[in-house]
This record gives C-alpha cells, structure tokens and sequence, in this order.
C-alpha cells in the first residue's frame, strides 16, 4: 500500500532524511518512532505530498505521489501534529467541508460524515463549534476529517500527543479498530509517536528512524522476542549513533 | 471549478460568523451615508449659488452624474481601500497559523483551487459592498434623473477597483502567517496604487515621459475614470484582468513555494 524509496529531504546544507526505504503492505499498522527531530514529520509530509522530496520517490496505494498527485492525495488520510482545524466552524460543517474537497461523492457525503462522527464518538458535538471543544475532542475531530473519505491509508503524526489518559486510551483504542475492520474498513496505517509503550500497544511492526536515517525496521515480536524491550533498543540506537559521531569527531581529531 | 466553489462558501460562512464581516458592512454603510449626505449637500448648495448669480448656462451643464454621483464613487473607491485590507488580511495567513494548510495542500486540489476559490470569496464579499454603494444612487433615481448608463459603468468600474484590491490581498495574505502583517502589506500597496498617477505624473514631465505613461497605465486611475465617465472599454477591461490575474499569479507561486523549501 506504502512503497517509499530512497526518500531524502535537504535544507541546504542540513539532511532532514536521508535515503528512507521502507514498504508497508495492507491491513499493517505500522509505529515511527525516534526521537524529536529525527525526521518522522517530515518523512510523513513527504507521503502525504505536503513536502516534495529532494531525492526519492514514493507510491501510495499504486499512485506516484509526484506523477499521480491527486490520485495518491485521495488515497490519503493524514493527521498533521496540530489538527487542522478552523475553529470557527461546528464539527459537522468542518467534517463535511473536508469530505467536499476529498471528493467524497455528493450522494454518499451525508453519510460518511454521519460514520467519521460517529466512529470518533462525536456525534454528541456535532453542532458544537470546534473552538469551544476540548483538546481531546479536537483531536477526535482530525481523526475524523482524516477518516471522513475512507482513505485506504491512515498517516497519523503523534495521534496522541497532549491528552491524558484517559483520552489517549479512546484514541488507541479507536486507531486500533480502524486497523481491525473488514474490506474498505480496514486501513493500512503509520503512526509516529516518540511514546514507546504507545507503539508497543497499537502496532505490530516498528521503523526507527534517527537522525533522518532508518536505523531499525521490524515486527515488535521479533524485536522483542529475547526478553529485550523497545525502551532498550530506543536508547540502544539512539545513543549507537551519538558514540559513533562521537568517536568519528575524535579520531579525526587524533590524526 | 467544484472544488473551487467549495473553498469559496466555506471561506464566506467563516467571514459572515466572525465579527469581521459585520463591521466591515457596518462601518461602511456608516461611512457610504455620510459622504452621501455630505455630496449631496455640497451639490445643493452649489445649484443655490447658481441660481443666485443666475448663471444659466453653468447651471445647464451641472449634472448629478458628473458633480455628484462621481465624486461620490471616487471616493468610496478610496474608503473601499481601508476596509479591504480587513477583508483579505486572513484569506491565506490564517491557513498558516492554523495549520489548515496543511490540510488543503494534502487534500486532491490544485493551487489554483484554492487561490481562486479564496478571489472568488473576497470578490463576493466586496461586490456585497459594492451593492451598497449601488442603494445611494437609488436614491438619487427617486428624485431625479442621473443617466442610468453612466451610473452603471461607474459602479462596474467601483466594482472593478475592489477587485483588484482583494487579488492584492490575496497576494499579500498569502506572504505571511499574520493577518496584522497581511493587512499592513496590502495597505501600503494599495496606497502605492492610489499614488501611482502622481508618480508618474513626475516621470511625464521630468525625464522619463515612457516610464511615466507606462507607470500611468499600470495605475487604477485612468481606466477607473474611463467608466465614470459612462465609457465601456475593452482595453480597460483588459487592464483590469490583466492587473487582477497578475496578483492571483503571484498569489499562486506564494501558496506552492511551501513545496519549494
């Protein structure tokens, strides 16, 4: 569903992400993870087609996300870190506003804004307007708008970030049934988090990326089979790469 | 052109449940009546006079299209040139600050979409405001006799004016995250457009007559004056789409230059 390629973003001289390859198949939930800046945003807005790559190319659901753009756009549900949202606009308008320009067909729009709101429990505050809602509640309604069109692929940047507990375990618990549904249901998914007991919960398979660079690529069973744990691995390659720089610095320091 | 229009309405229900809307039709209708109330006064006082010295044959050529109704439109066209700004100031710059950006640009529609689904917001909006400049002469056709032709022309040619002051909005909100910034920076260029003429009128009779007579064309002033005046010109039409479409342009390459970073 997911083919990225060598994807590679440079500000002038500074590598955001370097070369990241990976291919996600239907119906895989899949956990970014890494630390902040490692490039997980930005890998993320490269698959969505808000950011251009450098180098690389990428295919979402069989559409190039250059050649094909639209086709591959429409294929896409994508949570930015902020959700997206107007804040003047109630629930319902603002739903039905993203299911027009996703080109949710007239006939069925009614409809698949009636299911988001109702998948993402907020069927109670669908006349609310979004500037008086909750965090929590914000947060379900860019799930929402990320659902609204049944997009084959869920690109969710820190779906959980910022909410207690309680909600975090709704949104979990919702992410996890948009992964477990049947036929146009079931969504192939990748979700960042810098949260690793989060990862460990939702997803089966784990793409570490540090400092722009995919450093691990795996099922979590797999990574986790010796009685090693995520928390181990994360600082395991995350400080790998520090001592690597670290002793690079020196010895071209000694010579 | 579905997707522009769906850009469009969602733009309008967002202007008409935030304050800005009202206060813009509000302080003009405000500011309309007064400088009404005040040309008309004005011309009265000017028959009076005439009438006084009995100076007929200047009486016979004081006409309420001429000394009224185009004064009148002048300046609401200068009036209009305050309150646009406020218009369009958060067209583009609070897609930023939101982060809704985000969305439309990963969302299947094109730039050009967007930019004009936002003109065609901002348009409608103005041309709302413009139908209130229409009621004053209204009244004038209740108790006198202004021609009907050129009164028309000249509110197309206020309605024009405004248009070109939101495509100048659009490309000035489409520069920066703040609407303070995007209301500023179309300010200044729609008071640069304002003195265009006098510019030019500097380089007509200094050293560069071509620059001047080019600068004088590239002003609003002249092709505005054309349409009170009652005359229909297609190179003033011309202008108009030339000057409205340059700044949609440009408004175009500053939504896509997100992709170019």
């Amino acid at each position: 569903m997911i083919e990225a390629r060598d994807l590679s973003k440079r500000y002038g001289e500074v590598v955001a992400v370097d070369g990241v390859s990976f291919s996600v198949d239907r119906g895989e939930v899949v956990g970014f993870l890494g630390p902040n800046g490692a490039g997980k945003t930005t890998t993320m807005r490269m698959l969505t087609g808000f950011l251009p790559p450098t180098d690389g190319s990428a295919e979402i659901a069989g559409h190039d996300i250059f050649d094909d753009a639209l086709a591959a756009r429409r294929a896409i549900g994508y949570l930015p870190e902020t959700p997206p949202l107007y804040p003047e606009m109630t629930v319902s308008s603002y739903v039905t506003f993203v299911a027009r320009i996703k080109d949710v067909p007239r006939r069925a729009r009614a409809e698949a804004v009636d299911r988001a709101l109702e998948r993402c429990a907020l069927a109670d505050v669908r006349s609310r307007v979004i500037g008086t809602l909750s965090k929590g509640f914000r947060q379900r309604v860019g799930l929402a708008q990320a659902i609204v069109h049944s997009p084959p692929v869920l690109i969710l940047d820190e779906p959980t970030v910022g909410l207690d507990p309680i909600q975090i375990g709704e949104i979990r618990g919702l992410i996890a049934e948009l992964a477990a549904g049947e036929g146009d249901d079931r969504h192939t998914i990748i979700l960042s988090s810098h949260i690793l007991a989060e990862v460990e919960a939702i997803c089966r398979r784990v793409i570490l990326i540090n400092e722009g660079r995919k450093t691990v690529d795996a099922s979590i069973d797999e990574l986790t089979r010796d009685g090693k744990t995520l928390e181990g691995l994360f600082a395991q390659e995350t400080a790998r790469d520090t001592v690597a720089a670290d002793s690079a610095a020196g010895g071209g320091g000694a010579s | 052109m579905r997707h522009i229009s769906t850009i469009a309405a969602r733009e309008l229900r967002s202007l008409f449940v935030s304050p800005v809307a009202y206060v813009v039709m509000s302080l003009f209708s405000v500011l309309a009546g007064l400088f009404f109330v005040l040309g008309v006064a004005a011309f009265n006082s000017r028959v009076m006079q005439l009438r006084q010295f009995q100076a007929t044959d200047m009486l016979a050529t004081l006409n309420l299209n001429d000394h009224l109704i185009g004064y009148f439109f002048d300046s609401m066209s200068v009036v209009l040139l305050f309150l646009v700004p406020g218009v369009t100031m958060g067209l583009f710059s609070s897609e930023k600050s939101n982060g809704t950006q985000e969305l439309l640009l990963t969302s299947p529609l094109t730039i050009w979409d967007i930019v004009l689904g936002k003109f065609t917001a901002g348009a409608l909006f103005v041309t709302i405001l413009v139908g209130l400049v229409a009621v004053f002469p209204g009244i004038l056709f209740a108790y006198g006799d202004p021609e009907v032709g050129k009164t028309a022309s000249g509110l197309l040619g206020v309605l024009l004016v405004c248009w070109t002051y939101v495509a100048i909005g659009c490309f000035a909100s489409s520069i920066t995250r703040s609407q303070v910034v995007g209301f500023l920076i179309t300010f200044v260029l729609l008071l640069f457009l304002l003195l265009l003429p006098a510019i030019a009128d500097l380089g007509v009779a200094g050293d560069a007559p071509q620059l001047g007579a080019a600068l004088r064309w590239l002003s609003t002033g002249d092709h505005f004056q054309g349409l009170m005046r009652g005359l229909v010109d297609t190179s003033d039409m011309v202008y108009f789409a030339v000057i409205i479409g340059s700044f949609l342009l440009l408004t175009k390459a500053a939504v896509e230059s997100v992709r170019w970073r």
